[in-house]
């Protein structure tokens, strides 16, 4: 008998390899992001400075607050077009009631501090009264949410203009403007939101049977429903969500611009359109995770940041997203083909 | 049923021949449509203008329908398309695109409509009557201005400028650029880092202020080209602990808002550009172009501003000079931003 060596790698060393082809393929886009932030730091002068990075993540906040509503709607096999518009209707309702200069209508209410949770809870009831309308029209109706969101989209932009009359309302009240003025632990409030509206939203996708559902129902709707899950409640659910995310937004937004314009936002969509897919959500349902999105919202913001700070013109900005949109889906691709062979 | 359907018949008839009569009476009273193609809702200045030309133009007896370009040229060459099948008294148009706009404007004077042009001048092609302040006169403006600013700061003109402007695609926001650039040139001095707030969006204006302000903390001034800009910008700074002036900032189009942030100290400089004057010379002399009457060169009193008409190879050009608003005389209430348009009512030129 000849000792021979095994060449074969041992089930431990397989697994332990599959684990890691994984772990890279499932946080690619991290990897692109540290890299992409690596090659600013070391290429454009004064980028590398804990205030261009608080910036970023701070100006991340009201396209990753939508891209979470977008996350939701696209794994449950729908789409909701709707939530710049509906970001910008709220923050233009909250500086109408609330701002001092333009348009606004000066509310004062006393304590002071009660424009705070009051601003609050309207722009939530804006989003969600309009995230229950695309609801109903696409559960109980059964029509397509492209078009009726598309619909939502097009009329809702039409009513921060109606309202406003085109002009532009601004002087909120202090109480209203903290979280885009204050700090805890140095970091911008604003940026405390936009963490904290991803860990939630994270922690419902997976800890939560509605979260998994969301992913049973964009996966295969009929084996939903056969397994007894509420399809019709949960996607209602999943619109209402993603428009009060969107009212969030736009109260977040109205507190940093201290007032709302009629084009507030505008292209904010695109935007969050852009990080969605970036962060690995498939376009056709049941696919995607969270963390995966932050990174794409957080990819974007870095380069519109480094385009700032250069003073490059802002048209390779758009070249940029949509050659990187371009790239993930070619990437998501990629990841398929590698996945099927190797894992 | 059938008592419900003849009632139903009645009504709609009644209201048909209301309808008619209104029309009719209207049709006396007025001298005609006047169409004014807008090109778009989304800027104080383009809202506040349609209420200008429509007041304006009822004084001297023609009725104003207002059509959004929605910041879209092809949109606004389709708008142009429809109204000459309408055959109006005349069309009023705010390019959204100065070029794109050429061949509309040939395509409405061959149908025998006579075009206005209102605030963004078009030197291409002939038309009838052109009322502008300057786009590249605003920048103009804005730069002796910022001059004076940066001169009081240092006893020279020297220093760091922002310069934030609209969306790229836009020429007003170029042709300011040009303007403030080229007289700006004449200040070795000065430096001018510039960065456009794609679709005029304020928030992000407020991106490009908030991340300027952390690599070239020494910016002196920001020149925001309009109003709802230096809202967004004045916010950031606010946000960061700036007091009002501790950066100065000046911005073009002379908004409401503008002159609020003027009274609160944000703003030391307002750009306006004549508003109420430019759509009043347009109906001071409708009935001119309507009838296709000659129009004379020469000095001319539009509310209270010495204007100029010439007669350029584009036609008929009068301009309105824009002024700088500070806060010595924010309250004057010929500005269009202090919402007071003039209570005279317009007499058309004889």
């Amino acid at each position: 008998m000849t000792d021979t060596a095994d060449t074969r790698p041992s089930p431990a060393g397989d697994s332990r390899r599959r684990a890691v082809v994984g772990f890279i393929l499932d946080n690619l886009v991290w990897l692109i992001l540290i890299v992409v932030a690596l090659a600013f730091s070391a290429a454009i002068p004064n980028f590398l400075q804990i205030g261009i990075f608080l910036n970023i993540l701070e100006q991340s906040t009201f396209v990753g607050i939508l891209a979470v509503g977008l996350s939701l709607t696209l794994i449950a096999g729908h789409m909701d077009l709707s939530i710049e518009s509906v970001m910008a209707l709220a923050a233009m309702v909250v500086a109408l009631t609330f701002g001092t200069g333009g348009a606004g209508g000066g509310l004062e209410l006393h304590p002071a501090w009660l424009s705070f949770p009051v601003s609050l809870a309207m722009a939530l009831a804006v989003g969600i009264v309009i995230g229950a309308f695309n609801g109903l029209l696409v559960v109980r109706f059964s029509i397509n949410a492209f078009i009726v969101t598309l619909g939502s989209y097009i009329v809702v932009r039409g009513m921060v203009v109606a309202l406003s009359g085109g002009r532009s309302v601004y002087g909120l009240p202090d109480a209203m403007r903290v979280m885009a003025v204050d700090r805890i632990l140095g970091i911008p409030l604003l940026a405390w939101a936009l963490i904290a509206t991803y860990i939630i939203f994270a922690l419902i996708l997976t800890k939560t049977p509605f979260g998994r559902h969301i992913f049973l129902i964009g996966g295969n709707v009929t084996a939903a429903f056969r397994a007894g899950i509420k399809v019709g409640g949960v996607v209602m659910a999943t619109f209402i969500l993603s428009g009060a995310l969107a009212g969030f937004a736009g109260w977040l937004l109205s507190s940093r611009t201290a007032g709302a314009t009629a084009n507030l936002g505008i292209g904010m969509l695109f935007q969050a359109f852009a990080a969605v897919v970036i962060g690995g959500v498939s376009l056709k349902g049941g696919q995607g995770r969270l963390s995966g999105v932050f990174a794409g919202v957080l990819l974007l913001s870095s380069i519109q940041t480094a385009i700032n700070v250069m003073g490059m013109p802002p048209h390779y900005t758009q070249m940029i997203q949509g050659a990187l949109v371009l790239a993930a889906v070619l990437l998501d691709t990629f990841k398929t083909t590698i996945r099927r062979h190797y894992l | 049923m059938r008592t419900l359907l003849r009632a139903m018949r009645g009504a709609v008839t009644a209201v048909a021949l209301s309808a008619l009569a209104v029309t009719a009476a209207s049709a006396a009273e007025m001298k005609g449509k006047i169409y004014y193609l807008v090109p778009t809702l989304l800027d104080e200045f383009q809202t506040g203008s349609i209420d200008a030309i429509t007041k304006f133009m009822g004084e001297v007896g023609y009725e104003v329908v207002s059509l959004d370009g929605q910041n879209q040229s092809a949109t606004q060459l389709n708008q142009i398309d429809d109204v000459i099948n309408l055959k109006p008294a005349a069309v009023i148009l705010a390019a959204v695109d100065f070029d794109a706009a050429k061949t509309g404007i040939e395509k409405m004077r061959a149908a025998g409509i006579p075009v206005m042009i209102f605030d963004r001048q078009i030197t291409s092609t002939p038309s009838d009557l052109t009322s502008v302040a300057g786009t590249v006169e605003i920048g103009y403006v804005a730069a002796d201005e910022a001059a004076r600013l940066l001169k009081d700061k240092y006893g020279e003109v020297k220093g760091k400028v922002l310069q934030i402007l609209g969306d790229p695609g836009d020429p007003y926001t170029l042709d300011i650029q040009k303007g403030f650039e080229e007289k700006m040139a004449a200040y070795p001095g000065v430096t001018i880092i510039t960065q456009p707030a794609m679709q005029w969006a304020a928030d992000a204006a407020g991106s490009i202020a908030q991340d300027r302000l952390l690599t070239d903390p020494d910016i002196d001034l920001i020149f925001n080209h309009a109003a709802h800009l230096s809202v967004a910008v004045a916010a950031v700074l606010e946000a960061q602990g700036k007091k009002p002036g501790e950066i100065m900032m000046m911005s073009s189009n002379g908004a409401p808002v503008g002159l609020d942030l003027i009274r609160k100290g944000w703003l030391q400089v307002e750009v306006e550009q004549p508003m109420f004057a430019q759509a009043a010379a347009l109906a001071m002399f409708a009935d001119k172009v309507v009838n296709k009457e000659e129009i004379k060169a020469g000095n001319y009193d539009v509310t209270g501003l010495p204007s100029v008409m010439t007669i350029e190879s584009w036609g008929p050009n009068i301009k309105i000079p824009g002024a700088a608003i500070t806060k010595d005389n924010v309250d004057d209430p010929k500005f269009w931003g202090n919402m007071k348009p003039p209570a005279d009512p317009i007499t058309p030129v004889e």
